[in-house]
């Protein structure tokens, strides 16, 4: 009954999870981009510790913690802060519109279901059932990369990437060695903070955070 | 049956000589359509008898062709189908240009070349059905596609006329060298044989040689089909067409590629793996979609429709591909479901387009043009056609209680089949399907609201339409044919989806499906997914229609009616120019869908040169990108015209470099032949 | 004797569609701390409509005048395929979720031609406006109708719904709920609630079906009114009883029907509440930007039979 109700909690909040990867694609201003993710991180910092308590891992109590510090307040708060600096401009006309933003969204979680399966068939884990629906959302974290011209969203985006990224790793193995996942989260502090200079930068040249202005570069 | 057949053949035969004695005068022209209905009228007791009888009807002359096997005929219950089909979309067609045809009494067209071509057309495409050898089925296919050519060309004098001509003739010839190509590729080199040989030889075939039969024959057939990106013929020939032609050709003739497909695919070839289903699943969502998106921005009717057909082409197409899935996977009674939902739909189709056709034919009669933006008001003035024209309309969109729910309702549950498919990696394209195939349903909904609503409702846009007249008693009466056709074939699916299972059994190994489809007033799916009764559901609607008013007049609902000005804050006087135009009708979706439509807008404003408060004029273009026209068919004809350009360098006026040509030609031939037979 | 209780549960239905809109103008009227008219407003205004005579454009055909009637109708067609106390037992077989799906569409096509039928600029941009967000709503209906039937094996309601009853698991698994939301969007769009449409205001930019039924007066409004009403309460319950199945009476009997009219009563002041919060939270969307909610809700659906397809 346990390992039913594990799965059934592992499966809805992956699904929660990647939800807010997709609110992120029908939205445009920067803020609602942070809240998604802001939400996003607080939801997986949530199932982290529920793994923990259902799979014998308590290591990951800790790992949910420093997830919840680091990418549910630390992190968007910082966003608001750089988009109060350089100005908050919205995602008005990205590369793909939002209708088929969304459609192209769900086509590659439905083909991340399709790579996934024989994975899938293969574990008896309890947490299988939310482990496309990660892939999905790392698929999702690409495409905003590709498609938003705002060097903002593009973080979000990215952000959006390494929670998937996070996801995948808590749900497929319980949790890595916990040097591993600092490891990882310093990577991703210090990409933080260098794209952050780069915004400063970009913003500095061109007045703007379009990073469509970057072709001008090119002579 | 042997009677039933030389009926046919005569019949026709009658409407052409009828024809070529050029008759003008009423009496003239009921001599052709007499032919013309006699015939289709036999061909339909024909086929009808064949369905009921369940056993062939074979009839050989190897004296008319002395090649290839001969002139060989056989009716199996597939092609005895079609033969309904024909007959179903004819006899009305052919009544309706009785009346049609007088417009071409002052000499616009040729009438003798008109009657002419239309026996023959009908007596071709009848026989393609019953084509039993390769030779017999290329060469009526190719005489169908000739006859219909010059139906195509009949008002020659209008180069639209000539140009769609140009087209259709162009794109048919390309699917015709596609299917003797495939042919050949299937007979071997045992050289053209019997459908009974080849069906024998198919499974010694290479899965390679196989594959490139089944992709050839589907490029052919579906040429004629109309399938996107194949489909560019269709808008210019259906409109450039007299209308009970296009009604033929739209309701009728393009399903031949339906049948060729089903013949070759499924009956000679015995089905193939899952990809086939699923290349012809694809195709058929991509021609329902991209079809019902074109027939929403076009403004002239006749057009509107030719786009509808590639639209229910595709719907068919779902069908029979999410049959052919079925089948690999060894689920008959699914595969049986998707094909009868396919064939339902393909005589749904010669039903409800055939009216449609016929009904813009009278109302382009009425008021000498095919722009709906200068229509309008026409239900006063034409009631009967519009009655008519509301009832195709309404059957398209597939509503209830018409025929085209039915069809669409079994393709659904088809569809919904999918999740018995063992490989789910295969399976989840049918949710995908389902979604498109209610897109497309829902945008022909709000496609056909536009073609009624402009073109019958509110006030006359143009002098024309405010002084238009309705149409000729016989055009009525072959519009009122297919309306009962719709209604019929909408309220009595018990008495059709039985045949049917009758017609698909035995085809590549389909079972009988007689224990899954009962003779009874419900409609239910093998696998038992859904369960429902368009004949009741009609019933308690009609029940309801009449209950509703009589319980308002029960309980002394005020029944006065008064007549007055339409609401316009406040002004006064109502104009036509006050209202919706089709363009405005269609601006929301062409927003929702600007990625595929890419519109051009241009927006010319003239102010007056006093001040700019006051404005002259405003001018509003808008286009969308055709994009199969300007991406795949432009570069190939650019590249074409620039081969061309220069193998005109070769022809130099100079007799005696022809005769050189002529024998290099000769010496070169010898030699290959000389080197090919070591 | 099942005739009579399908046919007189359909009539309850019909009976209770004003108060059901009536309840959430008055709980919405309530959050935005107005007074508000009661609950069992909407009855004395189809009274005093069907007491009024009807005012009819002299540029309107028949088609003008039929129409009401087909909506009613086909609407009250609906209502008897729907369980809203127990599952319409003889009709259930007549009628499945597809054919309610083109019911209600029937309806929906001959509301908008008669929107164009009196040649006024707001009658064809209603009827513009209204077939655009049905088409654009119509494959969320499919795709979540397809997740429904296979969670049950069936398109049929009555199966649907014994289905879930046996097995309640089914109803907290993730596809159950993303069906779910994406079918309560798509209601929202088809019944005109905001976020897409405005079912107050009168104001020719943003109303979309109110644009359309302008030209209606007397008997005939009364008749588009109340199937409106009907229609918002055939979604409600379709959401209340397919998904959440307890409480629907499996047995005809007075203590199973009451016990299926309260729980029925709960479930809809539950999903009235609901609409009258996002209705006050959430502002109308540009039409431009429909597409977009409806994008949001295919996506749901398609993720809902994907969950629940591809872990088998």
């Amino acid at each position: 009954m346990t390992s039913a109700l594990f799965s059934q909690l592992t499966t809805l909040g992956s699904s929660v999870v990647l939800l807010f990867g997709i609110v992120l694609l029908c939205r445009r201003s920067l803020h609602a981009y942070v809240e998604a993710f802001r939400w996003q991180s607080l939801v997986l910092s949530a199932l982290v510790i529920v793994v923990g308590r259902f799979g014998n891992a308590p290591d990951l109590y800790f790992v949910g913690v420093v997830f919840l510090a680091i990418k549910g307040i630390f992190i968007p708060r910082y966003l608001e802060r750089l988009a109060k600096s350089v100005g908050a401009e919205s995602e008005s006309q990205p590369y793909v519109n939002i209708t088929s933003s969304l459609v192209i969204a769900a086509l590659l979680v439905l083909s991340a279901y399709v790579v996934m399966r024989p994975l899938v068939l293969a574990t008896q884990l309890p947490t299988r059932g939310g482990m496309p629906l990660a892939l999905g959302l790392i698929f999702v974290g690409l495409f905003v990369l590709i498609s938003r011209k705002k060097a903002l969203t593009q973080i979000v985006g990215f952000l959006v990437l390494e929670n998937g990224i996070a996801l995948l790793a808590v749900l497929g193995t319980f949790g890595i060695p916990l040097i591993v996942e600092m490891g990882v989260f310093l990577d991703l502090l210090m990409g933080f903070l260098v794209m952050q200079v780069f915004v400063y930068h970009i913003h500095g040249t061109f007045e703007s955070i379009d990073v469509e202005q970057l072709n001008q570069l090119r002579h | 049956m042997n009677t039933l057949f030389f009926a046919m053949v005569i019949a026709y035969g009658f409407g052409v000589t009828a024809a070529l004695a050029g008759g003008r005068r009423a009496i003239g022209r009921g001599l052709v359509a007499f032919g013309a209905i006699a015939g289709s009228a036999a061909g339909l007791a024909l086929g009808a008898t064949v369905i009921a009888g369940g056993t062939a009807w074979t009839l050989s002359i190897p004296e008319l062709l002395p090649l290839g096997g001969g002139f060989a005929l056989r009716l199996d219950p597939l092609g005895a189908f079609f033969l309904v089909v024909i007959g179903v979309g004819a006899v009305p067609a052919a009544l309706y240009g009785w009346g049609y045809s007088a417009a071409y009494e002052g000499g616009r067209a040729s009438l003798r070349l008109l009657g002419a071509m239309f026996n023959l057309f009908l007596l071709t495409m009848s026989l393609v059905a019953l084509a039993d050898n390769v030779l017999t089925f290329l060469l009526m296919w190719e005489v169908m596609s000739l006859t219909s050519y010059f139906l195509v060309i009949t008002e020659a004098d209008e180069p639209p006329a000539r140009s769609a001509g140009l087209w259709y003739i162009t794109m048919t010839h390309v699917g015709l060298m596609m299917l003797l190509a495939a042919f050949l590729l299937f007979a071997g080199p045992a050289g053209l044989g019997g459908f009974a040989e080849l069906r024998a030889g198919a499974s010694s075939l290479s899965p390679g040689v196989r594959n490139v039969v089944f992709i050839l024959a589907f490029l052919g057939f579906g040429s004629k089909a109309g399938i996107v990106p194949l489909h560019v013929w269709l808008p210019r020939a259906h409109p450039a067409a007299p209308s009970h032609v296009s009604a033929l050709m739209s309701g009728v003739m393009i399903k031949m590629g339906i049948y060729g497909l089903l013949r070759v695919t499924l009956d000679l070839l015995g089905g193939g793996p899952a990809w086939w289903g699923g290349l012809v699943l694809a195709v058929g969502v991509i021609s329902a979609l991209l079809g019902v998106l074109y027939a929403l921005m076009e403004h002239d009717l006749k057009r509107l429709l030719a786009f509808h057909s590639v639209e229910n082409i595709g719907i068919i197409l779902i069908g029979i591909g999410a049959g052919l899935m079925f089948h690999r996977y060894g689920l008959m009674p699914l595969a049986a479901l998707g094909f009868i939902g396919g064939l339902y739909h393909v005589i749904n189709h010669a039903a409800f387009k055939g009216l449609l056709f016929l009904g813009a034919g009278s109302v382009l009669q009425a008021t000498k043009t095919g722009n709906m933006e200068e229509m309008g008001g026409l239900i006063k003035r034409m009631p009967w056609t519009a009655l008519f024209f509301l009832i195709g309309a309404a059957a398209i969109s597939a509503l209830p209680p018409l025929n085209g729910f039915v069809s669409e309702w079994l393709v659904f549950q088809a569809l919904l089949g999918g999740i018995n498919i063992p490989v789910p990696e295969v399976a989840v394209v049918m949710p995908l399907a389902m979604g498109l195939l209610a897109l497309t349903s829902g945008l022909a909904a709000a496609c056909f609201v536009k073609a009624f609503g402009i073109t019958f409702l509110a006030l006359p846009r143009s002098a024309a339409a405010g002084e238009a007249r309705e149409c000729r008693f016989s055009m009525r009466l072959g519009m009122a044919l297919l309306a009962a056709a719709c209604v019929g074939l909408g309220i009595a699916p018990f008495a059709v989806v039985p045949v049917l299972g009758r017609i698909v059994a035995g085809l590549g190994g389909l079972p009988d499906t007689q224990a899954a489809f009962t003779l009874s007033v419900y409609l239910q799916t093998p696998s038992s997914l859904g369960q429902m009764s368009p004949t009741l559901i009609a019933g308690g609607l009609l029940l309801l229609m009449l209950l509703v008013p009589a319980l308002l007049w029960l309980f002394r609902v005020n029944g006065r009616r008064r007549v007055g000005d339409s609401w316009g804050c406040g002004r006064v006087g109502q104009t036509a120019r006050m209202e919706y135009t089709a363009t405005a009708f269609a601006e929301p979706l062409r927003r929702v869908f600007a990625e595929i439509y890419r519109p051009m807008r241009e927006l010319t404003v003239n102010f007056h040169p006093g001040s700019k408060y006051f404005v002259e004029s405003i001018k509003y273009t808008s286009e969308i990108t055709p994009v199969f026209e300007q991406s795949v068919y432009k570069p190939f004809l650019d590249s074409a015209t620039f081969v061309a350009q220069q193998v005109r360098r070769l022809q130099a006026g100079s007799l005696h470099l022809y005769l050189l040509y002529m024998a290099a030609a000769l010496t070169f031939l010898i030699f290959v032949a000389r080197w090919w037979q070591q | 004797m099942k005739y009579v209780f399908a046919v007189s549960q359909a009539a309850f239905a019909l009976a209770l569609a004003p108060l059901v809109v009536g309840f959430v103008r008055w709980l919405k009227a309530r959050m935005q701390n107005r007074r508000s008219a009661p609950p069992w407003q909407p009855y004395f205004e189809l009274k005093k409509l069907f007491g009024k005579e009807a005012v009819v454009s002299e540029n309107a055909s028949w088609l003008f005048r039929a129409a009401p009637y087909v909506v009613f109708v086909s609407t009250v067609a609906v209502a008897l395929l729907v369980p809203f106390l127990f599952v319409a037992e003889p009709f259930d077989t007549v009628g499945d979720l597809l054919a309610v799906v083109y019911l209600l569409l029937l309806g929906t096509f001959f509301l908008a031609l008669a929107g164009l039928d009196p040649g006024t600029p707001f009658g064809g941009m209603g009827a513009s406006r209204e077939m655009t967000v049905a088409a654009i709503a119509e494959p969320t209906i499919a795709v979540a109708i397809f997740s429904v039937a296979l969670g049950a094996g069936s398109t049929n309601l009555g199966r649907i719904v014994a289905q879930t009853l046996a097995n309640p698991a089914n109803a907290i698994s993730p596809g159950h709920l993303l069906a779910f939301a994406a079918l309560f969007i798509v209601a929202l769009a088809e019944t005109g609630r905001l976020p897409v449409d405005n079912p107050a205001t009168h104001l020719e930019l943003t109303m979309i079906h109110e644009a359309m039924i302008l030209e209606y007066s007397g008997r005939y409004l009364a008749l588009i009114e109340w199937a409106a009403a009907l229609k918002l309460t055939i979604f409600l319950s379709l959401l209340a009883n397919l998904f959440v199945p307890w409480g629907v009476a499996t047995t005809i009997a007075p203590l199973s029907l009451s016990v299926a009219a309260v729980a029925l009563l709960i479930k809809f002041g539950f999903l009235a509440l609901v609409i009258a919060v996002v209705e006050t939270r959430v502002a109308k969307l540009r039409l431009f930007r429909v597409p977009e909610l409806l994008g949001v809700s295919f996506v749901l659906a398609l993720l809902a039979v994907t969950s629940s397809f591809l872990l088998r």
